[in-house]
């Protein structure tokens, strides 16, 4: 049974069907388009660290969900590379603090494609050896973020916003955590996570819905659905410090600032979301008198930017940049939004901005890639696939001031990354 | 008038060996203006206006942006030592381009970003203008007739050739050292990155050099995503990349310091291996699906065939992506294994975080 949803603000047009296994696939067929990109997600990341199945309350080692996906492209036999191979399509895959996903893009023999992503993923294969063998090259890959400045600034800030939200953790766990993880472990987690009613398949490109169904129907597996549930600590408000710093070698100071948040999922974390990306913009964007004055007065550059960090059970708007005097940044920052406060921005420049996201919208949703990203964020989230345009185009300027005024400009955290002396 | 989020690009870059600079304007499809607002024509008007008509007088930029200008230069090339990843390229290209432009950062360096002027970045700015050879990419919808009415007019204001000839684009890559330097430069990092430049001065089979760079390690089957990483666990990446135009065989990967030694030897072993027993067929069609399942994207995004043509600045004439995936398709064995025979190592450098010297 397929349902057609329509978006009348970007005008395309969504087939939603879900096979009886319980996987809800979401397809956008694009006119024009030589490309098609699936993507086989998985709400389980790195956050899902926690949970209670059959009674049991179950812990398992951090960078588990990275481990795993680095694992399912195996089989007994051949590989996911070796096959995709075959067919020249390009796949990959890549975890997050909320969910997994694997996917490919091509141009030539789609359904054989979409077998092969379905198989593997339905198809886990681990043993002592081969979980084993992985551990030293993801090790070297956790040594790798170790040495960019730019993701330790983000995960000091994490650590400093939030005490007991395991996004504060590095996605790939540590070379501890890691050390700990079982081909047991991932068969667990495999069965728990990666249950049907879990997982979602997304499709944008030029593909024919009908063969989409045909290869679902032969190809994805029916299970009994595994019932659990996340165990999450309560979060409190405030952030545990609001300053924190570490030295490494970069050119001058980094920094980053998170304005902490409560939690919010589905709709009420969209809007949020585009909320506070339309306040940041009219606040700190480049058009904006703060971040002109600060930047003739050199005390931020080009690599200042801003950004809201959302996800399932964390929501955190962000300003990102280099200055030779952080702190002084954030008192600039914070006097801004009391300024703000005061006098806030008019219809007109909510109008402008608000324009301006929609325009960013339509770029979004003219590639394929974009609209598969589109399709996915919105299955995992549970809103139906058109929902951030529907959002944006239902944003007001009295929901703008009601955030800005929930906008706790204290309760933030500075993260800096100074240079070695 | 609103553009609905259009944005205005700039940027510099290497094409093969010479730098090019481009402005750029991304921007709505008339349909999707809200108030029927000719949203193709007033971005065009603007992207024109940046470039012909900046804020200058007296054959000097506005000294106030120009010191901004600079300081944010000067900022970011100080900064490539924050990633990684660019510092070893960074550090690499100047012992493997030695007496090239390419063996700077793209931005320069911090003494000649220190001496730029109102006056001198001005001079620089009408000599891109009149000398420099320029092309216009348009892509999307639109017959762009009206685009190029407005950039023709503007252009014609202009006095090009003045003083000289238009700027040649012949890109001259630096000779191959008689003996491969080995190079190893410490810097306080956790992990160690080699780099690993081969060059073949006198390689003109471009297709199946792009094919030779997919084998060694440009696809997840590739024989060092497949040896080096999956079987030996030497790296979390090793992957290679050719370039027509400067004639060469980049090699990089991300490894353990202790492992620099073996993760080179095992590149070594693996273009040696190509050189004796050439490349197998299925590796060779591997390959070649991949190459080609990629092309016909280019005409998916509203850049990709803009970029596709711009990419060959430098060659002689252009190919559209049909002529190159039947030109992909005709490449043998034999002759991938004769551009792997043409190179030869000129430059091995790590940049790692322990002791170590050349």
């Amino acid at each position: 049974m397929t349902e057609k949803i329509h978006s009348s603000i970007i005008d395309e047009d969504c087939i939603k069907y879900v096979h009886s296994s319980g996987v809800t696939v979401l397809m956008c067929p694009m006119a024009g388009f030589s490309t098609v990109t699936a993507q086989f997600s998985v709400r389980f990341g790195s956050e899902d660290n926690c949970y209670i199945k059959n009674g049991e309350k179950i812990t398992i080692p951090d960078g588990t969900a990275h481990y795993l996906e680095h694992k399912l492209f195996e089989s007994e036999e051949k590989g996911a590379f070796e096959l995709f191979a075959k067919t020249g399509a390009n796949c990959n895959a890549g975890t997050s603090y909320d969910h997994t996903v694997y996917y490919f893009t091509c141009t030539d023999h789609f359904e054989e494609n979409l077998e092969i992503l379905l198989n593997f993923v339905q198809s886990p294969y681990f043993t002592p050896e081969t979980v084993e063998k992985e551990r030293g090259i993801i090790e070297q890959e956790i040594t790798m973020y170790q040495d960019s400045p730019y993701w330790r600034t983000i995960m000091e800030l994490l650590k400093g916003v939030y005490r007991e939200n395991p996004i504060k953790t590095d996605i790939a766990g540590t070379a501890e955590s890691i050390a700990q993880i079982t081909d047991k472990i991932l068969y667990d987690v495999y069965e728990t996570f990666y249950n049907p009613s879990n997982m979602f398949l997304c499709i944008a490109g030029n593909f024919d819905p009908d063969s989409v169904i045909e290869v679902c129907e032969r190809c994805l597996k029916k299970r009994d659905r595994v019932n659990f549930e996340n165990v999450r600590r309560p979060e409190p408000p405030d952030v545990v410090q609001t300053r924190t710093e570490i030295r490494m070698p970069v050119s001058k100071p980094l920094f980053a600032i998170g304005f902490k948040r409560p939690d919010a999922d589905g709709q009420a974390a969209l809007e949020e979301y585009q909320y506070y990306n339309a306040l940041f913009e009219i606040m700190f964007e480049s058009t904006s008198d703060f971040y002109n004055r600060m930047r003739s007065e050199g005390m931020i550059n080009n690599e200042f930017s801003d950004s809201v960090f959302m996800g399932r059970g964390y929501m955190l708007p962000m300003i990102v940049g280099e200055s030779d005097d952080p702190d002084y940044v954030l008192s600039e920052i914070k006097k801004e939004i009391r300024a703000f406060k005061a006098v806030p921005p008019s219809k007109e420049t909510f109008s402008r901005v608000k324009k301006a996201m929609y325009g960013n919208g339509i770029f979004g949703c003219n590639n394929v890639n974009g609209m598969v990203g589109t399709l996915t964020s919105a299955a995992l989230a549970g809103l139906s696939p058109f929902s951030g345009h529907e959002t944006l185009a239902a944003m007001n300027y009295d929901g703008l001031l009601e955030k800005l005024f929930a906008l706790d400009e204290e309760n933030v955290c500075l993260s800096v990354i100074m240079p070695t002396e | 008038m609103e553009l609905y989020g259009a944005w205005l690009e700039n940027k510099i870059d290497f094409n093969g060996r010479r730098r090019y600079s481009s402005v750029s304007i991304w921007l709505p499809d008339d349909r999707f203006a809200l108030e029927g607002e000719k949203l193709e024509r007033e971005g065009c008007k603007l992207l024109a206006e940046c470039i012909l008509r900046p804020n200058a007088k007296n054959g000097a930029f506005d000294a106030e942006i120009t010191r901004l200008m600079r300081t944010e230069l000067i900022d970011s090339i100080d900064s490539v030592i924050n990633d990684k990843r660019s510092l070893a390229g960074y550090r690499g290209a100047k012992i493997a381009y030695e007496g090239e432009p390419a063996s700077e950062l793209i931005q320069g360096t911090h003494e000649q970003a220190e001496q730029v002027t109102p006056e001198s970045a001005y001079k620089a700015y009408r000599r891109m203008l009149e000398r420099g050879h320029i092309e216009i990419y348009a892509s999307g919808r639109s017959d762009f007739a009206e685009s190029e009415k407005i950039l023709s007019e503007v252009f014609t204001g202009i006095d090009r050739g003045k003083g000289g000839e238009i700027c040649s684009l012949c890109a001259k890559p630096s000779a191959l050292k008689p003996q491969p330097r080995y190079v190893t430069e410490n810097f306080p990092m956790q992990q160690a990155i080699t780099r690993m430049y081969f060059k073949a001065p006198d390689m003109d089979d471009r297709f199946a050099n792009v094919l030779l760079g997919m084998i060694l390690g440009g696809m997840t089957t590739s024989r060092f995503f497949e040896n080096i990483r999956e079987k030996q666990s030497l790296c979390y990446y090793c992957s290679s990349v050719t370039h027509r135009l400067s004639k060469e065989l980049l090699v990089y990967s991300g490894i353990e310091p202790q492992n620099a030694e073996r993760t080179q030897a095992a590149v070594f072993a693996e273009i040696d291996d190509v050189c004796r027993n050439g490349v197998t067929e299925e590796e060779l069609e591997r390959a070649k699906l991949e190459v080609i399942d990629g092309i016909p994207a280019v005409y998916d995004t509203v850049g990709g065939i803009a970029n596709w043509y711009m990419g060959q600045l430098h060659d002689e004439e252009y190919i559209t992506p049909e002529e190159y995936v039947e030109k992909i398709r005709a490449v043998t064995a034999e002759r991938v294994r004769a551009v792997c025979k043409m190179y030869s190592p000129d430059t091995i450098f790590t940049l790692s975080g322990e002791e170590a010297g050349e």
